[in-house]
């Protein structure tokens, strides 16, 4: 029998090209291609696309009025297995430019609890994982505290388990990614062993039908 | 001197709930004399997200031209910053978010250059007030806004214990809050609260 391959979609939220949130989900796509994954990466900075309007039109639809980059996106994350949606900590939060994504959102939000015509079941959204990519420049315990339930919201609109965080703090101090202990090293493991688990269940699906 | 408010609009829909709250906060401190009153909402102010080049830390400005070059000028100027925003997905929306992260010129002033954001004698003589409103009902669903706004308020050398906050959850479609059982009146209090608190400040 020929197992499923796993899809593998990286979106990196900061408009810093190559920096430190970026090399830590490359790191993590990396792991996940080692393993025979298809992975994809995709930067918001080079997408085109707009913030929420809170129009609430998508209340009435189940679709967005704002025909832009975001769209194509969502659908792009919909055909994934796995997503890692990767931001640095900006003022305590994700950046403007994943916030402006998550916000987007807010139409697969209104087919779920409005409109009633989406639902995700629990084996589905068991055989779909999202994780956290992120850095921070301070030290501060609780300086990732202000995302999670963002990203929370994000993954549980989407359809995807919340399965890990792939965080490292204190980059001032590090003078960057490169120079952190064990980060990347980490990433690039968790990467790899989510597709196992990810490909696991796909497989045991197929076994099941 | 008239006590200068600045009152940031940061809902992208116009005259919603968040942006009602701010009314009528605004309303209750233009009842006070020589209280000068400026709004701007956010979606018309013209601001970019930041870049995250850190250019900041060494220019001491932002490389970007925009609609953040008057902003910045006017949150140095004011007395009383007040930020209205609606929480969209557990956090607030993304166009205030792309003004508290442009905030960061004044954090990179403040801890890279360790230069002054204010004159040491209007230090401790500036309140934040933090305006919001969710359509969800949990209680918590304010708690991963609130760090963005402290930075926010912090970098432009408002205290913690100097802000107030008044968070309005479970009003979601249009007009919503005019229902709400408590939120004008805790409006018009908050507004005569940070004026008449204000006014001792400058006296002092």
């Amino acid at each position: 029998m020929k197992r499923m391959a796993v899809t593998v979609l990286g979106i990196s939220g900061s408009p810093h090209r190559h920096g430190n949130t970026e090399t830590l989900l490359d790191s993590f796509l990396d792991g996940a291609r080692a393993t025979g994954a298809n992975v994809e990466k995709v930067v918001l900075k080079e997408l085109t696309f707009s913030s929420c309007k809170g129009c609430n039109a998508c209340h009435k639809t189940g679709t967005c009025i704002v025909q832009d980059d975001a769209i194509e996106l969502f659908e792009k994350i919909l055909a994934s297995d796995i997503i890692a949606v990767a931001s640095p900590i900006y003022s305590m939060g994700i950046t403007a430019e994943l916030k402006s994504l998550v916000d987007r959102a807010q139409y697969f939000w209104a087919r779920k609890f409005i409109l009633k015509n989406l639902y995700f079941p629990e084996d589905h959204i068991k055989r779909h994982k999202g994780l956290f990519v992120s850095t921070a420049g301070t030290s501060w315990d609780n300086v990732f505290d202000g995302a999670y339930p963002v990203v929370t919201a994000f993954f549980n609109g989407l359809g995807f388990e919340y399965y890990d965080n792939i965080i490292a703090s204190d980059m001032d101090s590090h003078k960057g990614i490169k120079n952190h202990p064990t980060a990347l090293k980490e990433a690039y493991e968790k990467g790899k062993i989510v597709v196992g688990v990810v490909e696991n269940l796909k497989n045991q699906g197929v076994a099941q039908q | 001197m008239p006590i200068k408010v600045l009152a940031i609009a940061g809902s992208p829909r116009r005259h919603g709930n968040s942006e009602t709250l701010l009314d009528w906060v605004l309303a209750s401190m233009g009842e006070e004399p020589d209280v000068v009153i400026e709004k701007i909402p956010v979606i018309e102010a013209d601001i970019n997200p930041c870049l995250g080049c850190n250019a900041c830390e060494k220019l001491n400005r932002c490389v970007h031209r925009d609609g953040m070059d008057a902003m910045h000028d006017k949150l140095i100027e004011a007395d009383c910053i007040i930020l209205s925003a609606p929480i969209f997905c557990m956090g607030i929306n993304a166009q205030t978010k792309a003004l508290i992260d442009r905030a960061q010129v004044f954090r990179s002033r403040k801890y890279v250059l360790k230069l002054p954001i204010v004159p040491p004698e209007r230090k401790g003589k500036r309140l934040g007030v933090f305006l919001a409103t969710a359509g969800q009902t949990w209680t918590h669903v304010f708690d991963a806004a609130i760090p963005s706004v402290k930075c926010f308020f912090h970098v432009i050398d408002i205290k913690d214990t100097d802000c107030h906050y008044l968070m309005i959850n479970g009003v979601d479609e249009k007009g919503a809050i005019d229902r709400h059982p408590s939120a004008r009146s805790d409006a018009h209090r908050l507004g005569k609260v940070v004026i008449s608190d204000l006014k001792k400040r400058l006296a002092g």
